[in-house]
């Protein structure tokens, strides 16, 4: 027979912590992730690790002297830089040296995060983030478990959570390469209308006040939400907003799938040059970056996304995602049973950067305050030249975005919107400059409760103030002109 | 929803052959990144110096990397770099820069790709594929690593309802992997050299699709070093396989993260200075994969690091037909993404000019599958030494099997009719019993033959003469990676705890 697991191995951290707190998660879970076992072989070698002494013969693992990586070296930016990314991208910083040894001392040993692991990551790696957790959002009661990256993980979301046929809540212009990737698991996605704000609070009561079980199939219960620099309008959620969200979710019971890349990009903070000197740096970004989701959440009902994708780079494939101890155990079931744990050499380059031999997380935060100084001068450079440009003519405007790389510009025309943007779209593409339509992020609504067609307020494109100076001059240049060909 | 516009399956002989039959509802309806008609339109555009203002990505002067350097054994010794790593030899740098020339540098590497991977990475395992495996007309996709590709290859193929055929003892490490969404397996009857091709067809013949659903299409092997049993398929066997999964319409998945550490391999002149030399005395002691013969397109065969370099790698790739591969592609899009930019980095790297080459990386693997030969040759000494004399005992390669039989509490029903899949010993209880013994008494561990055994359906077995795989659960898998001294404690070990397990 397959080994099954017996009764004692199953009792861990997370039964514990959910009879301590009542509440019953399982019913949130998906068919797939309820019937999930745990990994059995690795029931066994948990087992082995007992007693001391014991040969474990049990194993396939590779012996670390065969390993033939001895010394990583990163060649980063130093961090006693005053000003880090300016000094790293005209060349005249000085470097830091980060190095992993397979048989030196060293924060996360080489033997260590070349071995076989399970799939929540290595301890020391998520010891240091929930470390970072703790000073900026202070969680009630959360475990971390690593991910490849917030598609990975919300992804594994979507299997975790839902079943075929069932309705999950978003934002009515939202990143849709993820919204799609739900719907060959058979979820369907019910939008939530957005203003300047981002989601509108009453919209969210509105839809879960009148769904109709018995016409519309089980009520929702996962809400997906990009709270900063929410992809592709760019707005980031009060506080207030956040709140009501997450009464929202209380009373009607809802998971929020918290997905924050952009989080760490915030501008106009104001931070106070005096606590940096007397706290550092992660305590006085703590104070005016935006509260999360998961800092209020004391009935366990967030999954908070974070990544390394945006503000290290995206070819980390890392990141991490907290949550009750009950989801991160079953979170890290699935990744047992697919990806399985990230990259060595990744866990190492985080253990090391995060540690006493690296820039700490204080220099991490530096580095970080860093990066939002830059892609703040990169985004008022944007909206001076947007004034000057193309606001000037009357055609379009923006708001000012206060976090991330996303500006969401009104454009174009309120009638036959859809067909004409797409001509729009096509005219500036001729005239070479490239900018997202809203279309293509747009979510249909279902219900037929919205009252308008999302079709008729596609009127927006998504512009990125990511690219160099020059990219941004010339390309709303390109943008005004085209704007005043189009409309007159 | 229309099918994608490509030649799907044109083969070397010009037979087409459409396998989109397979794929899982799931995959079906998976339609490519929604951005990527976009793209099509963007890429299409004939206007030179196009201005993006459409993508979050963060500009390469912002990543925090401006050199990579990877400590790697010297492969300046062509003869044994295993062994001169082992005993402070020489080493060599591979570097990873941003500004200067590398295979693969920073400023590529860090950026969000898709689908298969980066172009440089995946070219140079092409290369490698190519080379070493030569498939008729196949493509490379990268993964996480094996566990990452099969469960990937398994979620475009099953869906609920299916069955899917394997040896009757496998790693449930994988094989638990679909059970969630309500795929089955079916073991098929294996004996010192694996599957038996004449078993697998029985089932085949003998499927009831009224009775169990339709007949299994999908067949998971690990044709070299099968886990748990350690048996390599002969060629004879794979030729007959294939004649079997041809007629029967099946697809093989060839799961292979020991192929290059297959043991008794007759060793040829192979440490010739001159890299084709090498490369081809290498490859005459590679045994013909299933995707060498894969005319068809059916095979999808996945490589990994993780044996070879490290598990911690989180890399490998799958080589398969175009369709597949492009389905596997959307999937990955939908989920992972592609792998990471260090291991990308890493491997590029060591394939190219400035590292490895692909002749210096078939020396280590020559040399390190020397290295476990050497280990594994240890314990079957020692095993002869220790183990083999109580009389309890014999190895086939390290799946120990044991003569329950000679134990006093050993009980055999004398009975008849009945299911033909349900125990007739208490072989599981007393193997369940001797393997907490030799744990908590003598502190060695082994694995089981219990975890890895596939649940048996009457329905799917012969009904005369068939013996319940639980009467035949009767191994122990030993590994040999670990040190000398490791392997000879354990053997020792191993032949007290059966004396006094035997002798109560």
């Amino acid at each position: 027979m397959v080994f099954l697991p017996s009764a004692t191995s199953a009792t861990s951290a997370a039964d514990v912590g959910l009879k301590r707190s009542h509440v019953d998660y399982s019913r949130y879970l998906s068919a797939e992730a309820r019937s999930r076992l745990p990994n059995p072989i690795k029931s066994i070698w948990k087992a082995a690790q007992v007693k001391p002494g014991t040969i474990n013969m049990g194993n396939g693992d590779p012996h670390h002297t065969l390993y033939p990586i001895s010394e990583v070296n990163f060649v980063v930016p130093s961090i006693d830089e005053h000003d880090p990314v300016q000094s790293w991208r005209s060349g005249t910083g000085e470097q830091n040296i980060i190095s992993s040894y397979k048989d030196e001392l060293c924060a996360l040993s080489l033997r260590t995060a070349f071995a076989y692991g399970a799939g929540a990551g290595l301890k020391d790696v998520r010891d240091a983030l929930a470390d970072l957790n703790d000073r900026i959002h202070s969680p009630p009661n959360h475990t971390v478990s690593l991910s490849l990256g917030n598609a990975d993980a919300l992804t594994k979301c979507f299997r975790l959570l839902g079943d075929p046929g069932d309705s999950f809540l978003c934002e009515e212009f939202t990143f849709s390469a993820m919204t799609n990737a739900a719907l060959p698991l058979g979820i369907e996605w019910v939008p939530i209308r957005m203003d300047n704000n981002g989601l509108v609070p009453s919209d969210l009561e509105r839809i879960l006040s009148s769904w109709d079980e018995a016409k519309q199939g089980k009520r929702p219960h996962v809400l997906y939400t990009i709270p900063c620099s929410q992809n592709p309008t760019g707005s980031t959620l009060s506080l207030e907003r956040r709140q009501q969200i997450y009464q929202i979710a209380h009373d009607w019971d809802i998971i929020i799938l918290e997905d924050d890349p952009y989080f760490f990009l915030q501008y106009d903070l104001g931070m106070s040059q005096s606590t940096i000197q007397q706290y550092g740096h992660t305590r006085a970004m703590a104070e005016v970056l935006p509260r999360s989701f998961l800092s209020m959440d004391y009935d366990g009902r967030v999954m908070r996304l974070d990544s390394f994708s945006k503000i290290v780079a995206p070819g980390m494939r890392l990141g991490w995602v907290t949550s009750n101890s009950y989801f991160a155990d079953k979170l890290d079931m699935l990744t047992d049973s697919s990806s399985q744990h990230p990259h060595g050499m990744g866990q190492a380059f985080v253990a090391e950067l995060l540690g006493s031999n690296g820039w700490g997380v204080d220099g991490f935060m530096k580095w970080i305050l860093s990066l939002c100084n830059e892609y703040q001068r990169r985004r008022d450079l944007f909206m001076d030249v947007f004034r000057q440009k193309v606001a000037t003519s009357g055609f379009a405007s923006a708001e000012v975005p206060q976090s991330g790389m996303f500006v969401w510009i009104k454009s174009g025309p309120t009638t036959n919107t859809a067909d004409l943007m797409d001509e729009l779209f096509r005219k500036l593409l001729n005239n070479g400059l490239v900018m997202m339509p809203a279309s293509t992020f747009a979510i249909a609504d279902r219900t037929g409760t919205m009252g308008s067609h999302i079709n008729d307020r596609v009127n927006f494109f998504r512009a990125t103030f990511v690219g160099t100076d020059e990219t941004i001059r010339n390309g709303l240049a390109t943008f005004g002109r085209t704007l005043e060909e189009f409309f007159l | 929803m229309e099918t994608p516009q490509i030649d799907n399956n044109a083969t070397s002989n010009n037979r087409v052959i459409d396998l989109s039959h397979h794929l899982s509802d799931e995959a079906r309806i998976r339609v490519a990144n929604p951005l990527k008609d976009i793209m099509r339109v963007i890429s299409e555009c004939p206007v030179t110096d196009l201005i993006t203002m459409a993508n979050g990505d963060p500009h390469h002067s912002l990543y925090p990397f401006q050199q990579i350097m990877y400590e790697v054994p010297s492969i300046q010794d062509p003869s044994d770099p295993v062994t001169s790593w082992n005993n402070s030899g020489r080493t060599q740098i591979f570097h990873s820069y941003r500004d200067q020339e590398c295979a693969l540098p920073i400023r590529n590497a860090f950026q969000y790709s898709r689908a298969a991977g980066l172009v440089p990475c995946k070219d140079a395992l092409t290369n490698f594929t190519n080379l070493i495996f030569a498939p008729p007309n196949h493509h490379v996709m990268l993964t996480f690593g094996n566990s990452d590709g099969l469960t990937k290859v398994f979620r475009i193929f099953g869906q609920k309802g299916d069955h899917f055929l394997t040896d009757e003892f496998s790693y449930p490490g994988i094989t638990n992997c679909p059970l969630p969404y309500g795929v089955k397996w079916v073991g098929i009857k294996m004996d010192s050299g694996g599957i038996i091709p004449e078993e697998l067809e029985k089932v085949l013949i003998r499927w009831d699709e009224a009775k169990l659903g339709r007949r299994p299409r999908l067949l998971y092997l690990v044709p070299v070093g099968q886990n748990p049993t350690g048996s390599t398929l002969s060629v004879d066997r794979r030729k007959k396989i294939y004649a079997i999964a041809q007629i029967w319409d099946l697809i093989i998945v060839e799961d292979d993260p020991y192929y290059f550490l297959r043991y008794n391999v007759p060793q040829t002149n192979c440490a010739s200075a001159d890299p084709d030399e090498f490369i081809e005395n290498f490859r005459s002691t590679l045994i013909p994969t299933f995707l060498s013969m894969d005319v068809d397109g059916r095979v999808l065969r996945l490589d990994t690091f993780s044996k070879v370099l490290a598990p911690g790698m989180r890399l490998g790739w799958i080589t398969s037909n175009k369709l597949f591969h492009l389905k596997l592609g959307e999937y990955t899009d939908s989920s992972t993404q592609p792998p990471h930019a260090f291991g990308q980095m890493f491997v590029t790297e060591m394939l190219s000019e400035h590292g490895w080459k692909i002749d210096g990386f078939c020396r280590w693997l020559r040399s390190l599958c020397l290295d476990y030969q050497n280990r594994l040759d240890f314990l079957l000494d020692v095993f002869q030494r220790e183990v083999e004399p109580t009389g309890y005992a014999k190895r086939m390669f390290v799946w120990i099997e044991v003569f329950f039989e000679k134990h006093p509490r050993f009980v055999r029903e004398r009975c008849s009719g009945g299911s033909p899949v349900v125990a007739r010993t208490n072989t599981e209880c007393l193997l369940k019993e001797l393997i907490e013994r030799l744990m908590s008494i003598h502190g060695v561990v082994f694995m089981p033959a219990s975890t890895f055994a596939i649940p048996e359906n009457a329905l799917w077995v012969e009904s005369d003469g068939h013996v319940p795989l639980s009467d035949r659960t009767r191994f122990l898998r030993a590994t040999f990676a670990g040190t000398e001294d490791i392997i000879e404690k354990g053997m020792i070990r191993l032949g007290k705890g059966l004396r006094e397990f035997f002798q109560e």
